[in-house]
């Protein structure tokens, strides 16, 4: 079963994300924040991260350069209600940027591409 | 030892150079937080006043994009007016005010001011046949006409509106930047425009182009700056509305796939409808930010509407296990505001606080009269305080420490007292409750028993 960590801070989306995954056929941990984040990437090897951009305590940016470092070819989808960071992001951290929608078919399909399934 | 000097304007009547006096009578308007037609109106005054250049007649041209445009033309209208005018601004005792305070009205005049002569008056600035006026701001040059009548460069409308053989064309510019042109003649005494009359002219032009040039960047920067924070609040205000409605439409989408889990049910409901209430949050906020305005303060008694907020529904739910303790002092007056705006501000501080505060805590509303001229509302809680981080970011926009709505809901207490002239302080430090001070001016005068 791929495991999929995802880092946000909403709570209601925190469990919208992982019920809909669960039901998928993945193994979906939550955290709210990039310090639990990195605390739980020191621990677990995961298959996907999915993270927010723009979290209380360290910021979302921060998180993924870190993660950069940790994370030896994990997949990342930034998904975040902010079109406007896409320029930034796509080029050089994440591997898909998808912008929150009332639709989570976008995620999901990324998902699948990024593991290849 | 040192010596400390004022900037001083001479008066017009001092013993002093009139060159000096009226170098500072000019450059001592643009430190006035005076409009910029306030300021031209101060310069083309020195340019026509006695003891200024002493010109009979000055005429503003402003540019407009590429068009340079007819807008004030300063002075008598015939010269039985200039004899009468010229006496009485030269009695003794008339002084610089005074002459600013006429001029103005003079401008006023709608229907028969010499301005509305000039305002159809429109030139291009790029095209290649420069005419005068026009050419003399196309060419940032001075221009003195004598013989107007036989020089083919002269507009020939111009020429019939001005009606005077010789005027001095003096062009407002800095850098590349056009910034109009002033025509001056002596259209009643039919003096000859001297050298010297011309070297003070271009001092002038020199100092008022400048001057509307620095005024002209600093309301690009304004504006730029507006757009700035629009952008940013545009950015604020997708992120706040898309979180809510990503978790709308996903636990929606769970309901319709599997109509059939009842578990789920009334959990994705009452999601939902919190989710809308933040979405409802986010849109009272703005709204109530956005249309804050300049309004004239009225006197108003502040007592029903601190009565209003706290018997609303939503006031009411929030204090459930709060002691809400009002403190109104009997005779207070009336203060100055816009009774809506401050019912707004107050349930917006009294929201606030009775989120911050636990179960069992206190919230106090507090009036009195204490200062002269000011009423003072303190609105104080025992919640849980906030740190000097928090406190300093306050008045920020999109700042916030709640989960919900965009963070301009101080900011828009802020703006709710500048604009009534009052103003806002706050003391909290963390864990030891917050107080908000509102002073409101009073409608009334100062109590007589304080």
């Amino acid at each position: 079963m791929k495991k999929i960590l995802i880092v946000e801070d909403e709570e209601a989306l925190c469990l919208l994300y992982k019920e809909e995954l669960s039901q998928e056929g993945y193994d979906v941990m939550t955290v709210y924040d990039a310090e639990q984040a990195l605390e739980v990437l020191n621990r677990e090897r995961f298959d996907l991260i999915i993270t927010d951009i723009r979290m209380p305590g360290r910021d979302g940016v921060e998180l993924i350069t870190q993660i950069l470092g940790l994370r030896k070819g994990i997949p990342i989808i930034i998904n975040t209600a902010y079109q406007s960071y896409k320029e930034d992001f796509m080029t050089w951290a994440a591997d898909a940027y998808v912008v929150k929608s009332s639709s989570l078919q976008e995620l999901k399909s990324k998902i699948k591409d990024l593991l290849n399934q | 030892m040192i010596d400390r000097y004022q900037f001083l304007v001479p008066d017009f009547q001092s013993k002093e150079p009139k060159e000096l006096a009226l170098l500072s009578i000019i450059s001592q308007s643009f430190f006035q937080p005076f409009s910029i037609e306030d300021n031209l109106l101060v310069i083309l005054t020195a340019l026509t006043s006695g003891s200024g250049v002493g010109f009979n007649r000055a005429m503003l041209f402003r540019t407009s994009g590429d068009k340079l445009k007819g807008e004030v033309w300063l002075g008598p209208r015939s010269a039985e007016e200039a004899k009468t005018i010229w006496e009485v601004l030269s009695t003794p005792g008339i002084g610089y005010v005074e002459i600013i305070e006429h001029n103005r009205g003079l401008l006023t005049r709608e229907t028969d001011s010499l301005s509305q002569i000039i305002k159809p008056l429109v030139y291009s600035l790029s095209q290649e046949n420069l005419i005068i006026p026009a050419m003399s701001a196309a060419r940032k040059e001075m221009i003195l006409v004598r013989n107007s009548r036989q020089e083919p460069f002269v507009d020939p409308k111009f020429l019939e509106i001005i009606g005077v053989d010789e005027f001095l064309c003096v062009p407002l510019f800095a850098l590349d930047e056009i910034m109009g042109v002033v025509i001056l003649d002596n259209a009643y005494t039919r003096q000859t425009i001297e050298p010297k009359d011309i070297k003070l002219a271009s001092l002038c032009g020199l100092m008022a182009g400048n001057y509307m040039y620095t005024t002209m960047l600093h309301n690009k920067m304004i504006e730029m700056e507006r757009l700035a924070a629009l952008g940013e609040m545009a950015i604020f205000i997708t992120h706040q509305l898309r979180n809510p409605l990503t978790t709308i439409g996903g636990f929606t989408d769970q309901l319709l796939n599997s109509p059939n889990d009842a578990s789920k049910k009334r959990r994705n409901l009452e999601i939902i409808r919190k989710e809308i209430g933040r979405l409802e949050n986010v849109l009272y906020e703005l709204v109530h930010f956005l249309k804050v305005e300049m309004k004239k303060p009225v006197p108003f008694d502040l007592r029903p509407e601190i009565q209003a907020v706290l018997q609303s529904s939503d006031i009411k739910i929030k204090s459930e296990g709060i002691e809400v303790v009002v403190d109104i002092e009997e005779r207070l007056p009336k203060i100055l505001g816009d009774p809506t705006y401050f019912g707004e501000a107050i349930r917006n501080l009294l929201d606030n606080a009775l989120e911050a505060t636990p179960q069992g805590g206190r919230v106090t509303v507090q009036s009195r009269w204490e200062d002269q001229n000011w009423v003072i509302v303190r609105i104080q809680d025992t919640g849980k305080g906030m740190p000097p981080a928090v406190k300093e970011k306050l008045f920020s926009p999109f700042f916030s420490t709640k989960d919900k709505g965009l963070g301009l809901g101080l900011l828009f207490v802020k703006r709710v007292m500048e604009s009534c002239g009052g103003k806002i302080e706050v003391d909290s430090e963390a864990g030891q409750g917050t107080l908000f001070r509102l002073y409101f001016k009073s409608a009334e005068e100062g109590r007589s028993d304080a």
